[in-house]
């Protein structure tokens, strides 16, 4: 498995040599641009009015509403990030596949792509589109992205085409969370682009235990974060693995300190703290708090922070916690884990799979187990989720004739994924080989909490024998599980992540207590965010890193808090509480 | 230039024409894009009609807490690595060139010569493995020695030279080659003439070798005099880590983490300048120096 930090360093190299020809980029682009309003540029949109305004003036020739189709067929712009390690099933490609055919044979939307590129240029790419003012009638952005090309007026306003054609299949698809991911679209009560992700809690962390461990040294799972401390403790110096050696820690950490795999989010979370600000972040996407006086708070300059602060570095001073943990990345703690040498982690949905997947296989006799966050006292833990808000969307040109076909196709990939799930578009077997068609898609959408149903429909076959109610996904899951149970055991990572007491099963027991913690503020960064914020975001890694480590005293919490206000801080909070956008 | 001249040489001016077209396309006309760093550069407005700001990102960095920490490692860690990628390479080309033996002289060269081809995403994984306090086979060693553990890349002290010597064991042996170049291009019969004065191998190094290949030596040195404020961002950002901010983050690294990734091209782009200025200034500055104490011209 590649990296996902050694990608983001590769990225880092990719976005700095932008830097250096950004210049380039955008100086010729513009040149070009200037002329591409009344040349090239604007011929994909050209060729859409050809077609287009034909059908426009013989209005009725369109669909009128969700089911229709266009007749005769128009033709519709967008640009492509394509994922050049994965492979496509023989004969399909990224201008023709099983979407596109699909979307031209029920909907009369023949779709075009102007450009693709990789994953990793694909943001870079659409910085110099936006540019030269050469967009085509639909594409992905993100949440920045989204913002600037609100600003700039480049884009439509979809509250009447998604009314009008949106299905309700797909209008319930955000309907959860109290609309949270169409609130984030809207500005000043206009739907300016359609989330494709977001409305999720998959991210808040559980805690992942060596049961192994805590069977050897006659523990028992952990009910609160006292019993965290000495179930790190003990790991640490009473030789869990029982190798004779003092050669194990008790926490897992890196120098994210938030993270997915081997964060804080969790261990924070039990004290009722609820910071996130990751080393390798934006700096931008903070957690508020609302206080009694309606006002909002930054959640992570409160005393529960200095309060869990204190305990990490007690347990760093003890040897629970690798003494290098501030030099290492989520590579390197994860082959500390999967060697046997760390016994527990805070962690989100896709640990079972990644990096503890093979460890079943790879270490005999070793097993983790999985349990939902514990409070340290007795009010209950709330686990927090950053994944609520969308952080990408949809959005369509202001110059596009056809503003309504995007939402049309969104209705058929809702549609054929998770309506009437057709595997068909989801994956095809070729000589043997899978194939995935989803990245084909040159629109997608979310189905919020889809893997959580699945996980309890699973749970439900598992129970009943019956499979009858499974689709073709969720079969597949269920299959794995099956033969986790026949003894294969590379299997183990499927079983901890459908079955009860699994990662879903407790994301979802968070979710169905209300245990979950979401930031108080909902808008888009702000300006001083923005400006200040990847500093006061190095600031502040600097100040865990080294209170934990024991380089700096606890009380220095207080100094930095004070400084955080100082440096930009209060603008922040000012700028946020005049937002109105606080739930 | 006369009339004859020009019809003779036309042929060699045309074929001049795509090189300076070339120039002219991608490092002059990219040029315009100098005023994003006077400009709120909006992509969707373009560099035409975005709001003008003038110096106001100049002054943003200038108030920044951590410029002119960022400046001052930028100098020092590039300074340690000018110096070291100058003896290095240079002392390990004379020491090569003293040996007789073809096939050994080759290996060594070959083998200090591989790691230049090595990502430092590659060569950052290695060195936190060797460089590791509990487990590294560097810090095994300085125990062995007596001396107390080091945590190399999580200690502030200890960061710049660990950058500067790990740069200089994966680039010197690249050094090596242009030099060992200039060394086999030395007239034998200097060195004849050296031996029947009686010189021996060491006084040959010293009066015939080292003069003959100092104006490679200030070449190399003058062009990377001009890379001061180029420290080396892929190597700091595969190896530094929030404990070492205060004496590894350079400012390439520092831009990359406050600007590109919040997408602010304005100030970027004003970082990137002031680069270019203080590198234009440092190596005019480099080429007087090259000719007036060695009287070697490079134009």
């Amino acid at each position: 498995m590649v990296s996902k930090k050694t990608k983001a360093k590769v990225r880092g190299s990719a976005l700095l040599s932008l830097l250096l020809i950004m210049t380039t980029a955008t100086a010729c682009n513009n040149g070009n641009g200037n002329n591409a309003a009344a040349g090239t540029g604007n011929s994909p949109s050209a060729t859409t009015s050809a077609s287009g305004s034909a059908a426009a003036s013989s209005a009725d020739a369109g669909p009128s509403g969700p089911g229709g189709k266009f007749d005769p067929p128009i033709e519709v712009t967008t640009v492509r990030a394509i994922n050049p390690a994965a492979e496509i099933a023989p004969g399909e490609t990224y201008d023709v596949n099983v979407w596109t055919k699909t979307f031209e044979s029920d909907l009369g939307i023949k779709v075009k792509n102007l450009w693709k590129v990789s994953t990793e240029q694909y943001q870079n790419k659409i910085a110099v589109t936006m540019a030269s003012g050469d967009m085509p009638d639909f594409m992905d952005v993100d949440a920045q992205q989204f913002q600037t090309l609100v600003e700039a007026g480049s884009i439509a306003d979809l509250t009447d085409v998604y009314d009008k054609y949106a299905s309700e299949f797909t209008k319930n698809s955000f309907a959860g969370s109290g609309d949270l991911r169409l609130k984030a679209a809207t500005v000043d009560g206009k739907l300016m682009g359609i989330p494709t992700n977001g409305g999720e809690t998959n991210d808040t962390q559980l805690i992942f235990i060596r049961k192994d461990w805590l069977d050897n040294l006659g523990l028992q799972p952990p009910k609160t974060m006292d019993d965290i401390n000495k179930i790190a403790l003990a790991f640490t110096k009473n030789d869990p693995d029982k190798n004779g050696k003092n050669d194990t820690y008790g926490l897992s950490l890196d120098l994210n300190l938030f993270n997915g795999w081997s964060g804080l989010d969790g261990y924070f979370n039990g004290y009722h703290a609820y910071p996130f600000n990751p080393t390798k972040g934006t700096g931008t996407n903070l957690n508020f708090i609302k206080g009694a006086d309606g006002k909002v708070q930054w959640a992570d300059v409160q005393p529960e922070v200095k309060t869990a602060l204190g305990k990490l570095a007690d347990l760093f001073k003890q040897g629970a916690i690798y003494p290098e943990f501030s030099v290492i990345d989520g590579m390197k703690s994860a082959e500390l884990v999967t060697s046997g040498k760390v016994g527990m982690t805070f962690g989100a949905s896709f640990v079972p799979g990644w990096p503890l997947g093979n460890m079943y296989k790879d270490i005999p006799g070793s097993d983790w187990g999985i349990y939902p966050l514990v409070s340290s006292d007795d009010q209950p833990a709330l686990a927090q989720s950053t994944t609520v808000l969308p952080s990408h969307y949809f959005v369509v040109s202001k110059k596009s004739k056809h503003p309504e076909a995007p939402i049309l196709m969104l209705n058929k990939y809702m549609e054929k994924m998770y309506e009437h799930f057709d595997k068909n578009y989801h994956t095809v077997t070729v000589d043997g080989k899978d194939y995935g068609e989803l990245a084909l898609s040159p629109i997608n959408g979310n189905m919020p909490d889809n893997n959580p149903k699945a996980a309890a429909a699973v749970q439900a076959a598992m129970e009943s024998g019956d499979t009858s109610a499974l689709n073709d996904e969720q079969k597949q899951y269920y299959d794995q599980v099956k033969k986790f149970e026949a003894g294969d055991k590379t299997m183990w990572g499927a079983s901890k992540t459908w079955l009860e007491g699994g990662v879903f099963n407790l994301q979802g027991q968070y979710v169905a207590n209300h245990k979950i913690f979401t930031s108080a503020y909902l808008g888009n960064p702000t300006t001083t965010m923005v400006a200040k914020g990847p500093s006061l975001r190095d600031e502040e890694v600097k100040m865990i890193t080294s209170i934990i480590m024991g380089t700096k005293p606890l009380d220095y919490f207080d100094e930095w808090a004070k400084n955080w206000l100082a440096s930009g801080g209060q603008s922040i909070l000012d700028e946020v509480n005049a937002s109105g956008q606080i739930q | 230039m006369s009339r004859r001249n020009w019809r003779l040489e036309w042929p060699l001016h045309l074929m001049l024409v795509p090189g300076i077209v070339i120039v002219l396309l991608f490092s002059y006309g990219p040029m315009v894009g100098i005023v994003i760093a006077f400009e709120n550069f909006v992509p969707v407005k373009g560099i035409f009609h975005s709001q003008w700001v003038g110096l106001e990102h100049f002054k943003y960095i200038y108030h920044l807490r951590e410029t002119r920490e960022v400046l001052r490692n930028t100098v020092f860690i590039a300074f340690l690595k000018i110096i070291g990628g100058l003896i290095a390479p240079l002392v390990t080309a004379l020491l090569l060139n003293e040996i007789m033996k073809k096939f050994y002289k080759r290996t060594v060269q070959t083998i200090i010569y591989m790691p230049h081809f090595m990502s430092w995403v590659i060569m950052a994984g290695i060195l936190i493995d060797v460089l590791s306090p509990t487990s590294g086979i560097v810090n095994q060693f300085i125990v062995w020695l007596g001396f107390d553990k080091i945590f190399f890349l999580g200690n502030e002290k200890w960061f710049p030279y660990v950058l500067a010597v790990t740069d200089v064991l994966k680039e010197f042996g690249f050094g090596t080659v242009v030099y060992l170049a200039a060394i086999t291009a030395v007239n034998p019969s200097l060195y004849e003439a050296a031996v029947l004065d009686g010189a021996n191998r060491w006084q040959q190094t010293l009066n015939v070798t080292i003069p003959a290949i100092i104006p490679i030596t200030i070449l190399l040195t003058t062009l990377a005099l001009g890379n001061v404020l180029n420290a080396g961002f892929d190597q700091v950002f595969n190896l530094y880590n929030p404990s070492v901010y205060s004496t590894g983050d350079i400012l390439d690294t520092y831009v990359y983490r406050i600007g590109l990734a919040s997408a602010q091209y304005g100030v970027a782009t004003a970082v990137g300048l002031f680069k270019s200025v203080i590198s234009l200034v440092l190596i005019s500055l480099s080429y007087v120096m090259a000719y007036r104490f060695a009287n070697y011209r490079i134009f």
